[in-house]
């Protein structure tokens, strides 16, 4: 389902358990100014993972986000340090974004090269480029008027939320109300039944690269805003992150099916979880394995409740 | 001893199986003499295939038990039934295509050497050559079994039960890939089998064959038993009504041709698949087309539909002619395929019929990009309503519809798309004999309301009913064109058959 459906109420359920959990063990955590941490905390998770999404339900993968970030980043930090207009520079990157979808979506969806390794494979080539580009260096000296778009603030609410909640509420309608969404889909329940009744599986699958890959620089825009520098070595491991974030809101990896808000919601259950148990003084460690419990705790109560 | 005072070689006893919403078995029994071949009957969805799974382990029954001469079995798992004696060949041959044959016939229980830790594939293929003697001598068991004609899988698959010494095999539609000669080496097998006590269960839609090879039949209908009866002293026409459950009438075909080619394919080839291909099909007209399994029917029907690549030739439309290998072009034209599996290329099962039905519209039931999704259901309840859909909801995913209800969605899928020329491959596959009426029913008010239409099928009632004009192909040619008084068993066989019937290892 990709409306508000059964398996989101069950993932919202799951969220507020945590939430609850949390609460009772730390006093710090129900509190507005942490909360709203929280969420700016996921953002950058949920914005890449709005992209997994639709690129999973049409039946693909995308390792290369990560360093389709780090490239978009670096180039379009250089450019801003060099006196470019922001404006050009914020083009420059998510143009980067959607070269890096285009990529991956002409080798998969034309040439018919499997997902897995297509994306594996941009993964490394992406983080080369950014690295032979800036030598290896970050870039430091992010203009303030750039850093100023994304870390102000809207109605008290801090910009990253409000961009990522936008993206999200498109990413949405798109999923659910449009062609291109019934494509998607239909792509990744059945590719074959879809050709034949005449579906562009070609222009949809590379569509939903390209998204990711724009996704992807938007949220490497949103990183360099925060910390004021680019590094060539962002965005490590982030792809798994957003995996887990679709799996966890209901996505499969089969294809087919998956859903917005479950997304939203499961990058929310991952900062939450990260979040209360800093609170908690739990060291990383504990926190790797608490989110990799969470993931098959997830994996297993969906396989319970779709029943044989 | 009379025959019918030994003990039961098979008794499966009041079996009772439940799905959500559905009562596939409703204490369901079944028995087998040693040494019958007993035939299953039934229409799509009476509870034939849920029996085999239960009987070949696949599935666990509700309730209900399942004795082997005499002592009661139970069979959890696909290894009990095996080890029981009871073998299962299943329609469609489930075979690990890069594994040789004699691999295939001991796959789960292979021969080991040293101890249990390796398998013998030497005594394996030794073993499987003795057998495979008796039944096809040209079987080589090292090779991979992809190599293999349907037939000589078949075969196996049989190979198989005899190495196990199966005392019961049931055979699913195991006719539905072979020529009448590789059928005549069957029968000599289940005859040699009967012969040598082992006892057969028959499962078949084809009345003839059923009728050649068994001695008695129990019929399904709904999931439960209506009858056991001895074909010797059952007519045919009896039978019908027990699966059915009501008589349905006899309908005579109706033409509607007028004037005016709608669709014209010109010298269509695609490697030996398709050689040379060329015919026109007129407004009104229903144009079958038979042939034997493998004589590239359905790959024709998938170049004009343009979903694989031709070598040569072309394709037109009421006049325009159809760009190659684009399927959205040929749709675009008017064009709309049905194709012959359902499940693997007609539908996209966890989506809504509503979905299916708007797959290739959306683009013109959308306003500023945004579906018009009510507009769009208004126009898909209809269309269901028109077709008969029962329930009539559209909203369900249709993956939980009837085969027939599925066929009726995806030609739902093309009215909506205001399709002209339709290609339908073996429309009626998996649809129970009611729904199989209704199909056909449609079929003529389509053509009566002037679309040109093309219909693939390999059986001689369903040509019959609704063909003006049968072609017949053979190896990827077209060899014959039957008009309405030529069409019977005999003239399209005659055809149909490959000259030289010797067949290459």
């Amino acid at each position: 389902m990709t409306r508000f459906s059964v398996r989101d109420a069950g993932t919202l359920l799951g969220l507020v358990l945590i939430i609850v959990v949390f609460a009772s063990l730390t006093p710090a955590f129900l509190t507005v100014p942490n909360l709203t941490n929280v969420l700016q905390q996921s953002s950058i998770n949920a914005c890449i993972a709005l992209g997994m999404t639709l690129v999973i339900i049409s039946g693909g993968i995308d390792l290369s986000v990560g360093p389709t970030a780090a490239l978009a980043a670096v180039v379009s930090a250089t450019l801003m340090v060099n006196g470019v207009p922001v404006s050009v520079a914020i083009l420059a990157a998510l143009s980067i974004g959607i070269a890096c979808g285009l990529f991956n979506g002409v080798l998969i969806a034309c040439a018919g090269l499997q997902p897995f390794i297509v994306t594996l494979g941009a993964l490394s080539l992406f983080r080369a480029l950014a690295l032979i580009f800036t030598g290896g260096s970050p870039v430091f000296g992010i203009p303030p008027e750039f850093r100023a778009i994304t870390n102000g603030q809207w109605f008290g609410v801090p910009t990253p939320i409000v961009i990522v909640a936008a993206l999200a509420l498109v990413a949405w309608v798109v999923l659910n109300k449009t062609a291109l969404g019934e494509y998607i889909l239909a792509v990744g329940g059945n590719q074959e039944a879809a050709r034949v009744a005449g579906v562009p599986v070609t222009r949809t699958k590379i569509t939903t690269y390209v998204l990711s890959g724009l996704l992807a620089s938007v949220a490497a825009l949103i990183l360099v805003g925060r910390l004021g520098a680019a590094e060539p070595t962002l965005g490590n491991l982030w792809e798994l992150d957003a995996i887990a974030a679709a799996a966890i809101g209901g996505a499969s990896l089969m294809g087919g099916k998956g859903s917005i808000v479950g997304t939203l919601l499961g990058a929310v259950i991952l900062g939450v979880l990260r979040n209360g148990l800093t609170l908690m003084n739990v060291q990383a460690f504990y926190q790797l394995l608490a989110t990799g419990i969470i993931i098959i705790v997830a994996m297993l109560i969906d396989r319970a409740t779709r029943g044989r | 001893m009379s025959e019918s005072e030994l003990p039961l070689r098979l008794h499966l006893d009041a079996l009772v199986k439940t799905y959500p919403g559905v009562r596939a078995l409703d204490a369901v029994s079944l028995s087998v003499r040693p040494g019958e071949v007993h035939a299953l009957i039934g229409e799509n969805g009476a509870g034939k295939s849920t029996l085999l799974n239960i009987l070949s382990g696949v599935i666990v029954p509700d309730s209900g038990h399942i004795q082997i001469d005499g002592r009661p079995l139970l069979v959890r798992t696909p290894l009990d039934a095996r080890a029981a004696g009871i073998a299962m060949i299943h329609q469609e041959l489930k075979h690990v295509p890069e594994l040789s044959v004699a691999q295939n016939m001991y796959l789960g229980r292979p021969l080991t050497t040293a101890g249990g830790l390796l398998v013998d594939r030497r005594a394996q293929e030794r073993r499987a050559a003795e057998v495979l003697a008796d039944i096809d001598p040209s079987i080589d068991p090292a090779t991979p079994i992809r190599t293999l004609t349907v037939a000589q899988r078949q075969m196996a698959e049989i190979g198989r039960a005899m190495l196990e010494e199966a005392k019961v095999i049931a055979m699913d539609e195991p006719t539905s890939s072979l020529t009448p000669s590789e059928f005549e080496r069957l029968v000599v097998l289940i005859d040699a089998f009967a012969a040598r006590g082992v006892s057969i269960i028959y499962v078949s839609h084809k009345m003839s064959e059923i009728y050649r090879t068994c001695s008695r039949a129990t019929v399904l209908r709904d999931g439960r038993s209506v009858g056991v009866v001895s074909l010797a002293d059952t007519a045919e026409s009896a039978l019908v009504p027990m699966m059915v459950g009501r008589e349905l009438a006899r309908v005579a075909h109706r033409s509607f041709v007028t004037d005016g080619v709608r669709l014209r394919v010109k010298g269509l080839s695609r490697g030996s698949h398709v050689i040379d291909a060329s015919f026109s099909v007129r407004r009104g007209e229903v144009l079958g087309i038979s042939g034997l399994v493998g004589a590239g029917r359905t790959e024709l029907l998938r170049l004009v539909a343009g979903i694989d690549r031709p070598d040569g030739g072309t394709v037109s439309i009421d006049g325009e002619s159809v760009r190659a290998h684009d399927p959205q072009a040929a749709i675009r034209r008017g064009l709309g395929l049905l194709p012959e599996e359902r499940a693997r290329e007609g539908i996209v099962a966890g989506r809504s019929v509503v979905s299916n039905i708007g797959l290739p519209s959306f683009a013109r039931f959308s306003r500023f990009g945004l579906v018009a999704r009510r507009r769009l259901s208004a126009t898909a309840f209809r269309l269901m309503q028109q077709l008969g859909l029962r329930p009539l909801d559209v909203e369900r995913p249709i993956g939980t519809l009837s085969g027939g209800n599925q066929q009726k969605a995806i030609i739902g899928r093309w009215l909506a798309a205001s399709s002209q020329v339709l290609l339908f491959d073996e429309p009626t596959r998996g649809i129970d004999v009611g729904a199989k009426a209704e199909i056909y029913s449609v079929i003529e008010r389509l053509a009566c309301e002037g679309r040109a239409i093309v219909v693939v099928s390999s059986e001689m009632p369903e040509l019959l009913r609704v063909s003006d004009r049968v072609l017949v192909m053979r190896e990827g040619r077209i060899v014959a064109d039957l008009s309405r008084e030529q069409i019977n068993e005999e003239q399209i066989l005659a055809h149909a058959i490959p000259r030289d019937a010797h067949r290459a290892a």
